[in-house]
């Protein structure tokens, strides 16, 4: 048993020149779940690559798969989840591959952190706020008492909670729903995480908190070079946070680009529906472009396109074979027929071509 | 300007007795007009959702009237009156998966409003109206017999909808009715909502917490902060000139989908301690034709610059 | 599985849309009670004790039909006084009387079930639907309160003691007993649940519709409680059995005559020295009985729960 623990900090290459730019590079995987019998497949092949310093955002909506793709890099898949195939290359290590939780432990937390959309799930109601930081800090860093403390209370303050020391003593029901979520993002950040995943960390709270929380996320990952992956299905909060973005459906990724690619010149049909059914994008006494039906069930097994039954550019071919991801540029990939070279030409929905004119606009290409 | 199909003035609700008492709405006032759809935007604990069911008589009001077509509604009702007001005002809820009845099939649920007034002179006339409001709201007539566990969010909405819309109503308080939806189906909500304020001349009383969503569906904003309407203006007009510092910081916070304006956006924290309150009270003043915030005089020379 | 055609450039045409096809649900057909009693028959567990349930009732019920043995028949002859299965007592042997202790185990199993039964069906009724008048109508909620608490203070052997002295000890004095508290337990947790559900989205839906309280509370809130009323009448059986056999013990029981669990433990409890199996026999039925539907209740609870369904 020791000896496959130390295995794992053996392999885990921790010099940052050896894997370039490219921290994390997860490539078709495929997670099932069992309920009662009866097979999910919540990811039929999907992929991703974070780099060193940036932000990736994941867009999808529930059922996608977007979470579960996050959960496998820290091996936080429920019970009844396994991986069935894939790799997830982390620094020489395949996440896929580890499976026991002495393994997991000297990653999670220390070197990829995670934070979720309920505060409450990450704290302990009956412990001092300063304290259940401190803990972090003792068990991953090795720091001692007063150390530790010391430690709890620069990170209150990075975080940006006003007067430490005081609310160091208190319990989190004292704290409103933005400060405990500050106080989650303190727990962790407090180890120096290389990476940071954000699952939907601001949608239960309210706007104007939601933008404060942001602008956090944000400054830490300047300060201490942090790599984030964001999850999150408003594009509003895409916008403002992705430097790369991955959308995702039914269990797959879709589209793959920066954010100027995806908003302005992005290639797949079902980005094109996500972005012209925004109202805040819609013109006033215009029908919205709404997309119809609702998303597959991942029961079943799916054959062709999955998106293409609710896609009013689909062709014949979209319901038998399943198309590639087509390379549109080194950065931007989308997994759709219509970019092959027997595809009709198609015009994408209004607003769409608005944004690719704005684009056209603003930096003349 | 035509009489207003609903004018509410001054009301207020209170949670709780004695020590615990809290009002959660302060003295709102608006007008709905016919045909038209006037926003209610706030964060949590605004008083946003409590104004829309004290419209709907489920709490009673503390102080003030609300005048649907001539009648004040706060006031004991006849049954007549009564049984009016349950058919002309209708609600639309947030939460698809909670606002529909698990152990009823959705031929109950669409007519449950018919069986309470018998407004049907018999069973085939009841099918016949369950069957047309299914088919408006884009479902098929054959769920009536299915239960409500077996539809996704967006169908289960729209069962809401119809739900409500067989009453035939005038003015229907819809409370955050996409928040909960998942982003794709969130225009086919809005769609219908928009045909169906022109095939039936609703009038909306649109209740959210995104002033960006809510901007392309709305005639007029109002924006709602600690249970006080703090701005209240046409909708263009607000997004060109808010006045109220609430309705910048809002304004600033609400992420737009769109990273150019994103990264050039700054965002403004609103502190309520800014205001010169404790000098002078601040009233409820027409800024400008049709715009109004909640100011006292030498903060609105400042804002108006 | 439909045909599929190769990959080839005449496949990349537009594909005619299917009005309507978008609409339709993938999810099969459900149906609470079927999901429900499917998962609940698929447990071997539940299966096995349902079976003895149903066979045990069965068997009590009609064996007073088919079988002409008296339970209370005393035999005169001293030689057949407590005489063990294997020296030719009967089945289950005879009594210190010569009575046939497998007669009276029907017997006895009968009057315990009819009792049980009969206190799970008053309990609940009333309970139901007190229970969701206290939680949905707010006035009530400080009454019954009081009521609460006052009769869940009185010591039970208390009232039991009042009430057989104004009574006469029998079979429905057990059951005023029994069923002048029990009820208020349920009632409690019935309107705990309603309490929870009162204020959820699609009550207030059915309130700004105008739906009157009475069909508020049996379409909205009862059907809502249904299975845990079911789950709550399979404990109160067992319970009620039980409670039967304790008062027997300390003496407020059916009177000796009424052939019932209670009365053959007790029997058997003062004879247990000498002759073992006069109380090992009913002891094994009435743990049986009693085990069977308990955790037949509580798998029921467990099946009842959406989330166990597929």
């Amino acid at each position: 048993m020791k000896t496959n623990n130390t295995n794992i900090k053996m392999k885990l290459d921790t010099s940052p020149k050896n894997y370039g730019d490219i921290l994390i590079e997860a490539k078709d995987v495929e997670v099932i779940f069992n309920l009662r019998g009866k097979k999910l497949k919540a990811l039929r092949g999907a992929g991703l690559v974070l780099r060193s310093g940036e932000t990736l955002t994941i867009v999808g909506e529930s059922g996608s798969g977007k979470s579960v793709l996050s959960k496998t890099l820290i091996g936080m898949l429920d019970k009844n989840g396994t991986i069935t195939n894939g790799s997830i290359l982390y620094r020489g290590v395949d996440l896929a591959r580890i499976s026991r939780e002495e393994d997991w432990l000297t990653i999670r937390g220390k070197r990829i952190a995670m934070i979720f959309q309920d505060p409450m799930t990450a704290l302990n109601p009956l412990k001092k706020i300063g304290e259940q930081i401190r803990e972090v800090i003792v068990m991953h860093c090795g720091l001692d008492a007063r150390a530790s403390r010391t430690a709890a209370l620069e990170m209150l303050e990075k975080v940006g909670i006003t007067d430490p020391e005081r609310r160091y003593e208190q319990y989190p029901h004292e704290f409103s729903g933005g400060m405990r979520q500050r106080v989650v993002i303190a727990t962790a950040i407090a180890c120096n995480p290389e990476i940071l995943i954000c699952d939907e960390p601001t949608t239960a709270l309210d706007v104007t908190i939601q933008a404060q929380i942001l602008e956090l996320i944000k400054k830490l990952q300047k300060d201490m070079g942090l790599s984030v992956l964001f999850i999150t299905h408003d594009l509003g909060v895409v916008a403002k946070m992705a430097d790369k973005i991955a959308v995702m459906y039914a269990g797959q990724v879709v589209e793959e680009g920066s954010v100027e690619e995806i908003f302005y010149d992005s290639r797949h049909p079902y980005t094109w529906a996500l972005l012209a059914s925004l109202p805040q994008l819609g013109v006033k006494g215009k029908e919205l472009f709404a997309i119809k039906g609702t998303p597959p069930s991942l029961f079943k097994e799916i054959q062709g396109d999955a998106f293409a039954p609710r896609n009013p550019y689909a062709l014949q071919v979209d319901f038998y074979h399943e198309p590639p991801l087509f390379e549109i540029s080194p950065t931007h990939r989308a997994r759709t027929w219509l970019l092959d070279a027997n595809a009709p030409k198609v015009e994408p929905p209004e607003i769409v071509v608005k944004l690719r004119e704005h684009l056209k606009k603003t930096t003349g290409r | 300007m035509s009489e207003p199909l609903i004018s509410v003035k001054n009301i207020s609700v209170d949670f709780g007795s004695g020590k615990k008492r809290f009002r959660a709405v302060d003295h709102v006032s608006f007008d709905i007009r016919r045909g038209e759809t006037l926003s209610l935007v706030g964060e949590s604990g605004s008083g946003k959702t409590t104004v829309g069911r004290a419209i709907l008589r489920i709490y009673p009001v503390a102080t003030g009237s609300i005048t649907f077509k001539g009648t004040d509604i706060t006031k004991k009702l006849t049954s007549s009156e009564q049984r009016d007001m349950c058919r002309r005002i209708q609600m639309i809820f947030q939460d698809p998966m909670a606002s529909l009845n698990e152990r009823a099939k959705i031929d109950y649920i669409v007519s449950e409003g018919l069986y309470n007034f018998k407004l049907f002179k018999n069973e085939a006339e009841r099918k016949e109206k369950v069957m047309k409001a299914l088919l408006e709201v884009g479902l098929l007539p054959e769920f009536a017999s299915r239960f409500p566990h077996e539809f996704s969010g967006g169908q289960r909405q729209r069962i809401g909808i119809a739900r409500a819309l067989v009453m035939e109503p005038e003015l229907l308080v819809a409370d955050e009715p996409i928040s909960a939806l998942d982003v794709s189906i969130r225009a086919q909500v809005i769609n219908l909502l928009n045909r169906l304020k022109e095939s039936h001349g609703l009038s909306y009383l649109f209740i959210a917490h995104d002033l960006s969503v809510v901007r392309f569906i709305s005639d007029r904003i109002a924006v709602i902060y600690r249970g006080k309407i703090v701005e209240l203006a046409e909708s263009e007009r607000l997004f060109e000139k808010p006045l109220h510092p609430y309705t910048r910081a809002l304004l600033s916070a609400v992420p737009v989908p769109d990273p150019e304006i994103e990264k050039q956006k700054k965002l403004i924290v609103y502190d309520p301690a800014q205001h010169p309150y404790d000098k002078e009270q601040p009233i409820w003043t027409e800024a400008e034709p049709g715009h109004y915030v909640l100011t006292s005089a030498s903060e609105l020379d400042k804002w108006m610059r | 599985m439909k045909q599929v055609p190769v990959l080839g450039p005449e496949l990349f045409v537009p594909a005619k849309a299917q009005a309507g096809e978008e609409e339709q649900i993938g999810y099969e057909h459900y149906s609470y009670w079927r999901s429900t009693f499917r998962t609940f028959l698929k447990n071997p567990v539940s299966l096995v004790l349902l079976a003895i349930i149903i066979v045990l009732t069965l068997a009590s019920f009609l064996y007073p039909v088919f079988s002409k043995t008296d339970p209370n028949k005393v035999a005169l002859d001293v030689e057949r006084w407590n005489l063990s299965p294997s020296q030719g007592g009967g089945i289950f042997g005879t009594d210190q009387l010569g009575r046939d202790i497998w007669a009276r185990t029907w017997y006895g199993t009968r009057t315990s079930l009819l009792l049980g039964f009969i206190i799970a069906l008053l309990d609940v009724g009333i309970g139901m639907f007190a229970g969701a008048l206290w939680g949905y109508v707010k006035k009530l909620d400080r009454i019954m309160t009081e009521i609460y608490n006052i009769l869940t203070n009185i010591p039970q052997p208390v009232l039991l003691l009042l009430l057989s002295y104004i009574l006469r000890p029998g079979f429905w004095t057990i059951i005023i007993a029994l069923c002048s508290t029990g009820w208020i337990g349920i009632a409690r947790f019935v309107r705990n649940k309603v309490l929870m559900i009162r204020d959820s989205e699609y009550n207030i839906a059915s309130r700004t519709l105008g739906t009157p309280l009475w069909r508020i509370i049996t379409k909205n809130i009862l059907p809502y409680l249904v299975s845990i009323l079911i789950m709550e009448a399979a404990l109160t059986i067992p319970y009620s059995i039980g409670a039967e056999v304790f008062l027997g013990f300390i003496g407020l029981g059916l009177p000796l005559d009424t052939v019932s669990l209670g009365n053959l433990v007790n029997m058997g409890k003062n004879n247990f020295m000498l002759y073992p199996y006069q109380l090992t026999w009913p002891t094994l039925v009435l743990a049986l009985v009693t085990v069977s539907f308990y955790i037949a209740g509580n798998k029921f609870a467990d099946a009842s729960d959406p989330r166990n369904h597929v």
